[in-house]
């Protein structure tokens, strides 16, 4: 299986990085390349690097086809409120959606696309499954899973039209020291809001781990969706408490201040996390280790107090001031 | 020499402690996948299903002023894998709720319920002491990951008769490859006694590859509840209450 050229979509991200730093040690990974709108996070040895914005339709097909991959992974996505505001997130995701997974389409070498996708496929509308597994209806309820699910959508046409397997690898909300995430910048802040009424429970995943998921669906060829969640459950209330946080009671109205207030700090808190507060997000992801081969290192709880203990910058003066 | 980086940005080292809880951390996921004990439950997060154990302490605790319920046949369930438990219902006696709870205590495991609402904040508070959802999938998965839950017969005031058995619960229980148990429960209106008495898994009456192996099974679960209620006698609380057909006491 050696000498696999593998084209990763969205490198510059946190994940995308993470991926492609993965797939370098990947012995079946021959010739790697990337695709970004903002240059990686971290020096990549064997990936060649393309910095191309996502309605630059041309550039990408012609990258992409001269390329001319086995394996696609896309995970050029952005997440509501995370690197974007919800609608520029949106036109962008969808743009590199349609110009990725298109272009792989036009490519004779393709064999095999796996994209990142979400448990927030599943929806938490009245009566949505506590822990649905991948065989549960889809039934998006946030802007973030229609968002994912026209993802799978896109991917799986393409697969069917080319002939390939198509993998989505379904991951809980990814949480990491880098990663931009707003549910993460949300438990940070000093005072954590959390649903008096329900206080439902989450599950999240690490980063890294969420790399090692999806290294693995394009080593085994996933050919179907994946959830990708850490072991464990864990409230709003119970992270406050965690992370020495002030707990903040809200119900009902006071939900429309606390979105604004937390605007106001920089944590804005789009409809796909309102609905983490609200109604929880849970997946089963007891089918990770037979498909992927892999479980994940850290568990919920571990992951959220991981977040509590990743460090702020401390801002050091120079030793000689130069200027 | 140290680098720069490194002193711009400070990781501070994980401590023993955090690591420690780490590894618990893991251990507790990986007890997930097979048996979770109550004592290894951890206080202060939820399950993989948001059951509080702290929560459920303290609830089974408070239900014993309500319930004092005798717990029989429960060697007969599986030590590691899933099962489903059927019991017999009737209005506002609780009856899965009581049975989870007195099971639960005696099995060392944790013990789900099915039926809570799914509104805030009862549906809450219920999926916080181990109530499921009543669908089907929402079951199987539990049922697949290694999980003891209790279910409601239809409601029935007739002593020693039991309501329909929901064929769809029962036929997840088949999706997951577990057994089905019935269960006669017994309970008072105005008493703390109850009963649970577990009987020997049920078995359909024949082979089937279709749909008709669950409704068989559905039935055949009913009939043995009813067995098992007959078994177990009237209770008697040596009152001119026990001549009342309507009295409300037994059959839970």
């Amino acid at each position: 299986m050696g000498g696999k050229r593998v084209f990763v979509s969205g490198v510059g991200g946190e994940l995308g990085t993470t991926i492609a730093g993965l797939l370098e040690d990947e012995s079946w990974v021959g010739e790697l390349s990337g695709i970004d709108v903002d240059p990686p996070r971290r020096r990549l040895h064997r990936t060649v690097f393309h910095r191309i914005h996502p309605d630059e339709h041309d550039r990408i097909v012609e990258t992409v086809a001269e390329f001319n991959p086995h394996v696609l992974v896309h995970v050029g996505v952005w997440e509501p409120d995370a690197r974007a505001a919800p609608k520029a997130a949106a036109r962008l995701t969808d743009q590199a959606a349609t110009s990725i997974l298109g272009a792989a389409a036009e490519c004779s070498a393709l064999e095999h696309v796996v994209v990142r996708s979400g448990i927030e496929i599943y929806g938490r509308g009245r009566g949505a499954l506590t822990r649905p597994s991948e065989s549960a209806s889809i039934a998006p309820t946030s802007d973030w899973g229609r968002t994912v699910a026209a993802i799978e959508r896109t991917a799986a046409k393409v697969g069917e039209r080319v002939g390939v397997t198509v993998g989505a690898v379904r991951l809980a909300p990814v949480l990491g020291p880098h990663v931009p995430s707003p549910l993460g910048r949300l438990l940070r802040q000093p005072g954590v809001p959390f649903s008096v009424l329900a206080d439902p429970p989450f599950a999240v995943i690490e980063d890294r781990d969420a790399a090692r998921a999806i290294v693995a669906a394009a080593r085994v060829g996933l050919a179907g969706p994946v959830n990708v969640v850490a072991p464990g459950a864990i409230t709003a209330l119970q992270a406050a408490r965690r992370g020495r946080r002030i707990p903040v009671p809200l119900v009902g109205p006071d939900w429309r201040v606390a979105r604004a207030l937390s605007y106001l700090f920089g944590a804005p808190i789009p409809d796909h996390v309102s609905e983490v507060l609200h109604r929880g997000r849970l997946a089963d992801s007891g089918r990770m280790r037979d498909l992927l081969g892999i479980t994940p290192d850290h568990g919920t709880i571990d992951v959220i107090d991981r977040l509590y203990n990743w460090p702020s910058i401390v801002h050091q003066p120079a030793r000689v001031q130069v200027a | 020499m140290t680098s720069t980086l490194g002193r711009v940005v400070n990781f501070p080292g994980r401590t023993t402690a955090s690591r420690a809880g780490a590894a618990m951390s893991r251990a507790a996921g990986d007890l997930s996948a097979s048996v979770t004990r109550l004592a290894d439950e951890q206080a202060g997060i939820v399950d993989d299903w948001g059951r509080d154990p702290g929560l459920v302490r303290t609830v089974i605790r408070a239900s014993r002023l309500r319930w004092d319920v005798t717990v029989g046949g429960d060697q007969l369930l599986p030590r590691r894998k899933g099962a489903l438990i059927v019991v017999n219902a009737r209005t506002l006696a609780l009856a899965p709720v009581f049975a989870a709870f007195a099971l639960s205590d005696i099995v060392d495991r944790p013990v789900r319920f099915v039926g809570r609402p799914d509104t805030a904040p009862v549906g809450a508070f219920m999926r916080r002491i181990g109530g499921l959802l009543d669908h089907p999938d929402e079951v199987a998965g539990a049922l697949a990951a290694g999980q003891l839950v209790i279910m409601g017969a239809e409601h029935n005031e007739r002593l020693r008769k039991v309501g329909r058995v929901d064929h769809a619960l029962v036929g997840s229980a088949l999706a997951a490859g577990v057994q089905v148990f019935p269960a006669a429960t017994s309970s008072s209106p105005i008493g703390r006694g109850a009963r649970l008495e577990i009987g020997a898994a049920s078995r359909s009456p024949r082979r089937r590859r279709g749909p008709l192996g669950e409704l068989e099974l559905a039935d055949q679960v009913a009939r043995d509840i009813e067995r098992q209620l007959a078994e177990m006698g009237d209770i008697r609380t040596g009152t001119p209450l026990d001549w009342l057909p309507l009295s409300g006491l037994g059959g839970a």
